[in-house]
């Protein structure tokens, strides 16, 4: 299930090798193990928010559910880390942070990579689709590429 | 009824100013004492008279061992400010609110910096080594020490503010069409002010084309985006305006000030869930409002304003939330040269700002304003009565301050 350490090209450095989650976000990677891509949604006023904070902002209620998403989006914004900050990160760069519409959480925006793309092919409106890197038993990260 | 006019700036000081780690082996208390013993020489007042502390982003000094250390008799006001750089400008502010609100009769605001490596202010927050020493949790069995909302956001690798900032400016240059030339123009701009002053770190000129050949940190920002790290404390005093028309020096007026910012936007610095409409901006419409109401004056009014230029993209926006040209139009408008020093329609960072001349998040820019204010400038803007400071965009409070030449 897990995938080698450099799986997908300009992928960022791993940081993470668990999501840490609780009973709220849990969900979320449980659905990521079936290449799954799910948003949290206000269970009273159906606003969509991520990260899947405690509160929701527009009607002060906390209960969320989580809805089944397409896989696909936009490319609302995005950087190309070129400087590693760390010795750790000089494999990984250049690396293409991303800020995604995904389709059908309007409202919510993922924060997440471009990868399997040249920096000089990025582009903000791009239409997008997510792929999956398995990095452990319990962590399975969404990444974006071209549509 | 206002604080309008009833605090003013009476006191600067500071230290010397080093490069990054340069300052070892002095403290950052060291610095931060010695920052604060002349801000009060140069007021004509005394430790003894000192009674609050007006600080921001942590300062990074505690006052209680500033007092103890300082031997300051009575300890009326202590707080800080939350986030980080933000509210440089509005530090100033809190202390005139406390001296309205008669808590205390004179603040001292500060800011003190010691770039050492293992603890340098605006690093990288989720270095690579950090995760594995995530304590508890994990597999499901909650967070232990790392939030379970981190794993939404802090795997994507942002983990700088300069990332954070580039992000914001890839949005401004795709929905307005501004152009790398422009940030370049803010870096030259500043560099030339930087120039004239001895004081200034970055003293070697820069062209268009150093700026295009300096290597790219996280695109769109290249390294002449970023501000330079540096060692050193700055600080300044506030009391009551009546009392400061009795000091040596021309009292420099708290006019207005916001400290805040609005809750959708709260979220700049980290997960870029802002709205559309305020996405690429620095977060300062609201305190923007709330200043100039204040102060009953307008964008029209300024005569220099001292930006907080942690990235030379988030002037840009500030002259959009500040009202300085319309929303979306900062480019065209420093490319038509209005914020040069001399023959700008508004003269920015006078003093070359944290790029060029000296960072110590934001307190360069009050010294500026009221160096300013007290026509002793070294770039003098002739005849400035009105001088804006601002901290630096980030979390909330977002802050920005209206100072005013006592007539």
């Amino acid at each position: 299930m897990t995938t080698p350490a450099i799986a997908f090209k300009h992928m960022p450095p791993p940081l993470f090798t668990d999501p840490y989650a609780d009973a709220w976000t849990a969900p979320f990677w449980e659905a990521t193990k079936r290449e799954q891509l799910t948003a949290p949604r206000c269970k009273n006023c159906g606003a969509f928010r991520l990260p899947p904070s405690r509160w929701c902002a527009h009607c002060r209620t906390q209960e969320i559910e989580y809805v089944d998403l397409p896989g696909t989006g936009t490319l609302y914004s995005f950087i190309v880390v070129r400087h590693p900050l760390s010795p750790d990160a000089a494999d990984y760069v250049p690396y293409i942070p991303a800020v995604v519409d995904a389709d059908g959480a309007p409202g919510a925006r993922f924060l997440s990579n471009m990868v399997d793309i040249e920096p000089e092919d990025v582009q903000i409106g791009m239409p997008l689709r997510v792929v999956w890197n398995h990095v452990s038993a319990t962590l399975t990260l969404p990444f974006w590429t071209r549509a | 009824m206002t604080m309008k006019d009833k605090a003013a700036i009476v006191g600067i000081g500071q230290t010397e100013r080093y490069r990054r780690g340069a300052s070892l082996p002095k403290s950052m208390m060291d610095m931060a004492i010695e920052a604060t013993l002349l801000a009060l020489k140069d007021a004509a007042l005394t430790v003894e008279d000192l009674d609050g502390f007006a600080f921001y982003g942590g300062a990074p000094a505690d006052p209680g061992a500033m007092a103890y250390l300082m031997g300051v008799p009575h300890v009326k006001f202590a707080a800080t400010l939350t986030a980080g750089g933000s509210g440089a400008a509005g530090s100033v502010g809190m202390a005139a609110a406390v001296i309205n609100a008669g808590l205390a009769n004179v603040c001292v605001s500060l800011f003190v910096l010691q770039q050492v490596p293992t603890g340098r202010f605006g690093g990288s927050s989720e270095g690579p080594r950090q995760i594995p020493a995530a304590r508890g949790g994990g597999a499901y069995g909650g967070g232990g020490n790392v939030s379970p909302e981190a794993a939404f956001t802090a795997p994507a690798g942002v983990i700088s503010p300069g990332h954070n900032f580039s992000m914001l400016a890839q949005r401004h240059m795709y929905q307005y069409g501004t152009k790398r030339e422009h940030f370049a123009e803010v870096c030259i701009s500043q560099r030339n002010n930087a120039m004239k002053r001895p004081q200034s770190m970055r003293q070697t000129p820069l062209t268009l084309e150093d700026y295009f050949a300096a290597r790219m940190i996280s695109d769109p920002l290249c390294l002449f985006d970023y501000t330079m790290e540096c060692d050193g404390a700055i600080a300044v005093i506030t009391t009551s305006t009546e009392r400061a028309r009795d000091l040596p020096h021309t009292p420099v007026l708290i006019s207005g000030s916001g400290i805040g910012g609005t809750g959708d936007n709260a979220h700049l610095l980290g997960n870029f869930q802002m709205p559309d409409i305020s996405f690429a901006s620095a977060g300062a419409r609201d305190v923007a409002k709330q200043m100039y109401a204040m102060a009953e004056v307008g964008p029209q009014d300024v005569d220099v304003a001292l930006l907080y230029d942690h990235f030379s993209p988030m002037v840009l926006m500030q002259l959009e939330d500040f009202q300085f040209c319309p929303i979306g139009e900062s480019g065209p408008f420093v490319a038509e040269g209005n914020i040069r020093f001399g023959t700008g329609s508004i003269p920015v960072n006078t003093h070359g700002g944290n790029l060029s001349d000296f960072y110590c998040p934001g307190m360069t820019h009050l010294v500026e304003g009221v160096e300013q204010l007290r026509g002793t400038a070294i770039n003098q803007v002739e005849g400035a009565e009105i001088a804006l400071c601002t901290g630096g965009p980030s979390s909330i409070p977002m802050t920005g301050t209206i100072l005013k030449k006592d007539r």
